[in-house]
């Protein structure tokens, strides 16, 4: 069946030409007018985001627009279904947060025409907004392979923001590894294409069978993308990488970036290679998420620095995002992997604004003691409380407890689990939320001691916790708001779910 | 809305709305009068709300939030509220110079509104939501004097009541795909139960939640710690009320069905054994208020006790017979936990009375003829039939008596040094509610709810059985009295021992994999990790074609 | 064989050796130049590829050879910023070494703040 360019696909052109346009003009104008294009270009983007859901949710069915009229295989195509769109919403809702708390530590200096760093950061915000909507969007393997690289581009500066040698060792780290994994990717199109020759996601997944052509090609992708995401054992850039770069960029790589390749690996083996996939396959990669759970826990409970402590619980998330793969392929009914990919992508989401608003909380504690040793938390409560309460709140949000959208990931998995019979994953994800909660209660623990003098600290602009607090809040009841629109993930996907049978 | 519907609403409301206004630092501070108010539509609720409401709380596609009362339940809120109002009321003045009074009440409030929402929750959702809150709210009152041992206690409370909430969650899930039409009511979860798929699993996960949360041994361990770390008014309701939620859950979720008797037994069994357990290692303890801890696991482990016998016995009428049990106990340890402060704070000579009312209230709880306590135990005999179980019983009862005087001898001997000394009219009023309250109020429900004839209670058959145990109790505790000294010295949550090793050896294994993590950290670690992991996605999709 | 699996050969050899001076060398200029060496590789696959698979007529699917045009201009793009990123590094530590170790001991560079402070807020505060 040909695509065409269903009604209201132009939305999507106009929800990418927003950061690309802002790309654009921040580039050209420079200086702090960087500043004010990104600010501007957040609420535009979330009007298109809001557009393509409603147009969503009246006629049912996913958005499709073909470039320049042409349809696949000829041309490509941008479509969106209800995991794209559930993923825009979260993203602008996440960079609205980030750029209105980056506003104060990235604001470009009185008197200066233009500094360096505020500059970069408006700059690769810009950026990765852009980049990730391709990724959200795009339809066919090779337009995902451009975007993915504009995403690591995008983000590798935002590391070595303060250009300390460290960073920028973390920096080069992340870029290498990351090209390492795109190259394996751009292998596995090529082979892709000279065994089926399309590229398109919606055609491929009627011509791929399980050849040796396809099975290699998917490997190599997979393992790509893996280390794009940084899935244990493919971890070694990410703590750094993450602890080093400054609060808001940090909030940015841990909750929006990492999302990117991850949404890849699901097009990949749910759109795509569905048919192809073996539960041997899924084992292994849930197995590879329960080794992060783990290792990425248990390292962080002895970290001694706070944000190498929620670096390490980035590591351990992931894993967890990576849970859903043998519930959905396993799956015995059409329902019970509805529920499953609801329930990776709620985990998905919930792990992007909590650990944005961690991350952020983090830098507020870094900037107000002036150090970040979690033994010497003591008072921070006191001096702090908004942004012990954010801390706090984002730490139920990843434990998995009601009413935040983890409990209700939480839920939606372990139903899954159970249903299909996979009793490991139930003692799995049984196991994160008692680790995640034991680091979790190890910092609030030290925070919430009194001392008996008032803590020194250098205040911290009120506003900047008051919006740290709002993303955590957003973050803890998100499970509440999620409740209603879990059949939007479904929309568009059920050609693909049934073809993948 | 009717007066039942609102009166259930305002349950939750009322402590939900003093707990927003905490978020103000002004409003948290001057917190801790309004914490006596803070239950009181509760205790009307338990009052007036007619049995079989139901209150749809959220809607959101297509999950309800329902709150209902059923007769259990009225029972434990009414007298939770009423505990929590005492307690409330004696915090007020025993937190009142403290300069983290702020967030004591605001703890307060929060395990204060979950434990509340538990017993009113009538889906499984909201119930686990109300779990969770009252296991922070509990565990940052733990926390309070922010000793070494408080962080001690708080945490292993913490770490054991969320894994036990896992299981229930697990257990909840389970039935919850049982269930018609993926209904969520507890109602219905329990009637599909002795038929579902999973029935033996998910009895062992709910006993074994629920049973964490009540106290059950090998799983009381976090009782005594928590006991002896929390300030006072917190352990009068931690002792009191929360641990109630596990038998709340038990009552709820496990039928008095034919298909669940040897799970009935096997409940009983863990009870009893936890009774008696219980009693030994608490006469060993010196501290006033880990002997009340072990009592309370003693208590709890004999309501366990009953409701598993009337499962196996199918007597229709456990659910509330086991919850009037459950509201003695409520009563008294909340009483007996106040009683504490309040010796502490007066001088020797002038405690006799106190003293004297406290020891009618403790004997009570082993049964002393015409207390509450008597009646309580004459209530469930039925349940627990006339085998082993009813001779247990009689076992138990003479070990709560020893268990008791033991108590009141430790905190006689903790009175004020200063012989002018005197307990605080803030203080003393709530001990007294709540020792007129332990009284009166079993007579009350036990008459009120025709659970039996005044005629019943004061014969002199019921009389002598309840008067012996407590004889014999006595003695021994006289003989304890004497050769005390000679018992072993066990430290409170003896089997946290264990805990303390698991956590050491837990250390080792994390230096360990941070050491791995090290090494897979290495560039070239990596950049094989990375080809060998494409390697192994290819046999792993070949294995399966 | 014919010349396009000689190709392939060629190809699949370029991007093992690439591969291994990625993997291998601890010298970052090395890494830089080895990603180069195994992208070349990939391409000449990308090239086989279209070979074999082109209609009667062309010598090859042009689809492929967009491919192999925007990967070389991705791959161009990478290893510019890898170089700016490795002549800062360079120029602040003295090292063109990815280990945390080389970072010890050198001159040159205001030493990382005992405590664990961020040197960034410092800058920031003094820059203001």
């Amino acid at each position: 069946m040909q695509d065409v360019t269903t009604p209201g696909g132009h939305w999507l052109v106009l929800a990418l030409m927003v950061p690309v346009a802002g790309l654009l003009l921040a580039v050209l104008f420079g200086g702090r007018h960087a500043e004010r294009i990104a600010l501007a270009a957040l609420p535009l983007g979330a009007i298109a985001a809001l557009a393509i859901v409603m147009q969503m949710l009246s006629s049912g069915a996913a958005l499709v627009y073909c470039l320049g009229n042409w349809a696949p295989p000829l041309g490509i195509v941008l479509r969106a279904d209800g995991l794209s769109v559930a993923m825009m919403v979260t993203t602008v809702v996440v960079l609205t947060a980030i750029a209105l708390f980056a506003r104060i530590d990235f604001a470009t200096p009185r008197g200066a025409r233009e500094a360096r760093a505020p500059f970069v950061f408006w700059v690769m915000l810009l950026g990765v907004w852009a980049a990730l909507l391709v990724v959200f969007l795009a339809g066919d393997f090779f337009t995902l392979y451009v975007a993915l690289e504009l995403v690591a581009f995008a983000a590798v500066p935002l590391v070595s923001l303060d250009g300390r040698a460290e960073t920028l060792q973390a920096a080069l780290r992340y870029l290498l590894y990351a090209l390492a994994g795109s190259v394996l990717y751009l292998v596995g199109t090529v082979l892709i294409y000279g065994g089926y020759g399309t590229l398109d996601i919606a055609l491929l997944a009627d011509r791929l069978r399980a050849e040796p052509v396809a099975i290699v090609a998917v490997a190599l992708m997979t393992a790509g993308l893996l280390a794009k995401t940084a899935l244990f054992p493919l971890h070694l850039w990410l703590p750094p990488a993450h602890a080093g770069a400054p609060a808001a960029a940090s909030a940015l790589l841990s909750g929006l970036v990492i999302k990117g390749s991850f949404f890849l690996v699901i097009r990949l083996w749910l759109d795509a290679f569905g048919s192809v996939m073996t539960p041997a396959a899924a084992q292994l990669l849930a197995a590879l998420g329960a080794g992060a759970i783990v290792v990425g826990s248990v390292v962080a409970l002895q970290q001694a620095r706070l944000k190498l402590m929620v670096a390490y619980s980035t590591v351990a998330q992931i894993g967890y995002l990576f849970l859903m793969f043998p519930l959905v392929l396993g799956a015995a009914s059409a329902g019970a992997a509805a529920a499953a990919l609801a329930g990776g992508l709620l985990q998905a989401i919930s792990h992007a604004t909590a650990k944005a608003a961690m991350f952020m909380a983090a830098g507020l504690v870094y900037a107000a003691l002036g150090h970040d040793r979690v033994a010497d938390l003591r008072g921070a409560a006191r001096a702090l409380p908004l942004t012990i309460a954010a801390f706090a709140l984002s730490g139920i949000a990843l434990i998995g407890l009601p009413p935040a959208g983890g409990f209700l990931a939480k839920w939606l998995l372990l139903s899954s689990a159970l249903e299909s019979a996979q009793w490991w994953w139930v003692v799995v994800i049984a196991l994160g939320g008692l680790l995640t909660a034991a680091y979790v209660f190890l910092v609030l623990s030290k925070a919430l001691t009194t001392t008996a003098e008032p803590v020194v600290i250098t205040p911290v602009p009120r506003s900047s916790e008051v919006i740290v607090l709002a993303l955590a809040i957003v973050s803890a009841l998100l499970g509440v708001a999620a409740l209603a629109p879990l059949d939007l993930v479904l929309i568009g996907r059920d050609e693909v779910m049934s073809g993948a049978r | 809305m009717t007066t039942s519907n609102a009166l259930l609403v305002g349950t939750l409301a009322l402590p939900l709305v003093l707990l927003a206004a905490c978020l103000w630092s002004a409003a948290r501070d001057r917190m801790l009068p309004w914490l006596v108010v803070a239950p009181l539509p509760a205790l009307l609720a338990a009052l007036g709300v007619d049995r079989g409401t139901t209150v749809t709380l959220i809607a959101a596609g297509s999950y309800e939030g329902v709150l209902a009362l059923d007769a259990p339940g009225a029972l434990l809120l009414g007298v939770a509220a009423l505990l929590w109002s005492a307690a409330g009321a004696y915090a007020a003045t025993y937190q009142r110079d403290l300069p983290n009074r702020g967030r004591f009440a605001a703890s307060w409030l929060l395990c204060l509104t979950g434990c509340l929402g538990v017993f009113v929750a009538a889906d499984m959702a909201l119930l686990y939501l109300t779990l969770a809150s009252m296991t922070l709210g509990a565990s940052a009152l733990v926390f309070q004097d922010e000793s070494a041992g408080a962080r001690r206690a708080a945490g292993i409370y913490l770490g054991l009541a969320l894994a036990g909430e896992t299981l229930v969650l697990v257990a909840m899930i389970l039935l919850a795909q049982a269930t018609p039409e993926g209904s969520l009511l507890i109602r219905d979860a329990a009637l599909v139960l002795p038929s579902a798929a999973h029935r033996d699993l998910i009895v062992v996960l709910l006993i074994v939640g629920f049973g964490l949360k009540a106290g059950l041994v090998p799983l009381h361990v976090w009782m005594p710690l928590a006991h002896a770390a929390a300030p006072m008014p917190a352990s009068a309701v931690l002792s009191g009320v929360v641990v109630k939620a596990g038998v709340i859950g038990l009552i709820r979720f496990l039928p008095v069905d034919a298909g669940l008797a040897d799970w009935g037994n096997l409940l009983a069994i863990v009870g009893m054994f936890t009774a008696l357990y219980a009693v030994a290692i608490g006469i060993t303890q010196p501290h006033p208020k880990v002997v009340l801890a072990y009592s309370s696991v003693s208590q709890m482990g004999f309501t366990a006790a009953v409701i598993g016998m009337g499962i196996a016995n199918l007597e229709a009428a456990t659910p509330v017979l086991a919850a009037f049990y459950a509201t003695h106990h409520i009563l008294v340890k909340g009483a007996m936990f106040l009683l504490v402060g309040i010796v502490a704070a007066t001088a020797g000579t002038r405690l006799r009375g106190t003293l004297l009312l406290a020891a009618v209230l403790a004997v009570g709880l082993g049964g002393l003829p015409l207390t509450g306590g008597a009646v309580a135990k004459l209530a469930v005999k039925g349940p627990l039939g006339s085998g082993w179980a009813a001779t247990v019983a009689y076992a138990s009862a003479v070990g709560t008596t020893l268990l008791m005087l033991h108590f009141l001898r430790r905190v006689a001997a903790n009175s004020a040094a200063e012989p002018s000394a005197r307990a605080a009219a803030g203080l003393r009023w709530p001990w007294l509610v709540m020792a007129v309250a332990a009284i009166v109020v079993p007579w009350a429900i036990y008459l009120g709810l025709s659970l039996g004839t005044v005629a019943e209670a004061i014969a002199p058959k019921a009389l002598w059985a309840s008067l012996w145990p407590v004889g014999v109790g006595a003695a021994l505790a006289w003989w304890l009295a004497r050769a005390g000294d000679r018992l072993p010295r066990i430290p409170p949550g003896d089997v946290a021992v264990g805990i303390d090793r698991g956590v050491a050896a837990g250390a080792r294994a994390g230096v360990a994999l941070l050491r791995a993590d090290g090494v897979l950290r290495q560039w070239s670690v990596a950049g094989v990790s990375l080809l060998t992991l494409a390697a192994l996605f290819v046999l792993a999709i070949m294995a399966g074609h | 064989m014919n010349s396009a699996t000689w190709y392939g050969l060629l190809g699949a050899t370029l991007a093992g050796i690439g591969l291994y001076g990625l993997i291998v060398h601890p010298h970052v200029l090395r890494k830089i130049l080895s990603f180069n060496l195994l992208g070349s590789g990939v391409f000449l696959i990308a090239g086989v590829v279209a070979r074999r698979g082109a209609d009667a007529g062309l010598p090859g699917d042009p689809v492929l050879q967009g491919l192999v045009i925007t990967g070389i201009i991705v791959a161009f793009s990478a290893t510019a910023l890898a170089v700016a990123l490795l002549l800062r590094l360079a120029e602040t530590a003295n090292t063109a070494s990815l280990s945390p170790g080389a970072l010890e001991g050198r001159a040159g560079d205001a030493p990382l703040p005992a405590d664990g402070s961020d040197p960034g807020v410092a800058r920031r505060r003094e820059g203001s």
